[in-house]
């Protein structure tokens, strides 16, 4: 065995044992994945779990390094690309991803992406 | 600042240019000719065209230093960078049947799954997978 397949061992010995834990994150994972174009809030994650909320919080962050939002948010964004990419309208795109407001997704739009979404599509479709 | 190019090195570029485009998929980017036989080349993947470049360097042929920590890296099973994909299953599939020898199988770890090949170049390449 490598150095290195003995360090991964060790690391999920230490870290990655409670598979219950990692089970019900993954789960919630899918679900955002699933669902990112609804209302999702903390409250409605951890009913479905069955986990507090602020555990699963913990949790989630533990395990992927984000928040459920941080992580619905860069799942809606990643979405919105594809459809202006695909001609959508910014607007259509907008609540099709499941953002409520055209102001906090343009917003959102240009603080991950570096453009707003107008530019984005102008820029993707004179590509063509 | 922007991260535009990340450098994998090399013993061949010619071979590496082989494996990374007709075995793993990437695109050729950017290909200069430099001094001496060596090129100023770079990939992309085909999904993120102008994403990040991959520069296969010849850098172990020509800094002793650099072929040392390769060396080190290959010997312990270090991967030198880790490439995501959809399904690591259905690449380590597809792979081993191209003749990729894989050192650690599809493994979960966590919230991800990975497995780690053999570049033929010199580096352990790790593929992953978010679950």
């Amino acid at each position: 065995m490598t150095f290195y397949e003995k360090e991964v061992r060790r690391i999920k010995e230490a870290i990655y044992k409670n598979q219950d834990q990692i089970n019900a994150v993954i789960a919630v994972k899918n679900y955002i994945n699933c669902n990112y174009d609804k209302k999702l809030n903390l409250d409605l994650l951890s009913k479905i779990q069955f986990i507090s909320k602020y555990h699963l919080l913990r949790l989630f962050k533990k395990y992927y390094g984000l928040t459920p939002r941080q992580y619905l948010i860069d799942r809606r964004i990643e979405e919105s690309k594809r459809l202006l990419k695909a001609g959508t309208s910014v607007t259509v795109t907008c609540f099709g991803v499941g953002f409520e407001s055209l102001g906090s997704f343009s917003a959102l739009f240009k603080t991950k992406t570096g453009k707003s979404p107008f530019q984005f599509q102008k820029e993707q479709l004179s590509r063509r | 600042m922007k991260v535009t190019v990340i450098s994998i090195p090399v013993r061949d570029q010619e071979k590496a240019l082989k494996f990374y485009t007709e075995i793993l998929g990437f695109l050729k980017k950017k290909d200069t000719p430099l001094e001496g036989g060596n090129r100023w080349l770079t990939l992309v993947s085909k999904e993120a065209q102008d994403g990040p470049e991959l520069l296969l360097e010849p850098a172990p042929l020509h800094f002793e230093p650099s072929k040392v920590f390769q060396d080190a890296l290959m010997e312990a099973g270090i991967p030198w960078t880790q490439f995501d994909v959809e399904n690591v299953d259905s690449e380590y599939d597809r792979l081993t049947k191209l003749g990729v020898e894989f050192s650690v199988k599809p493994t979960k770890m966590g919230t991800v799954k990975f497995a780690v090949f053999n570049d033929t170049c010199g580096n352990n390449i790790q593929i992953i997978e978010s679950i």
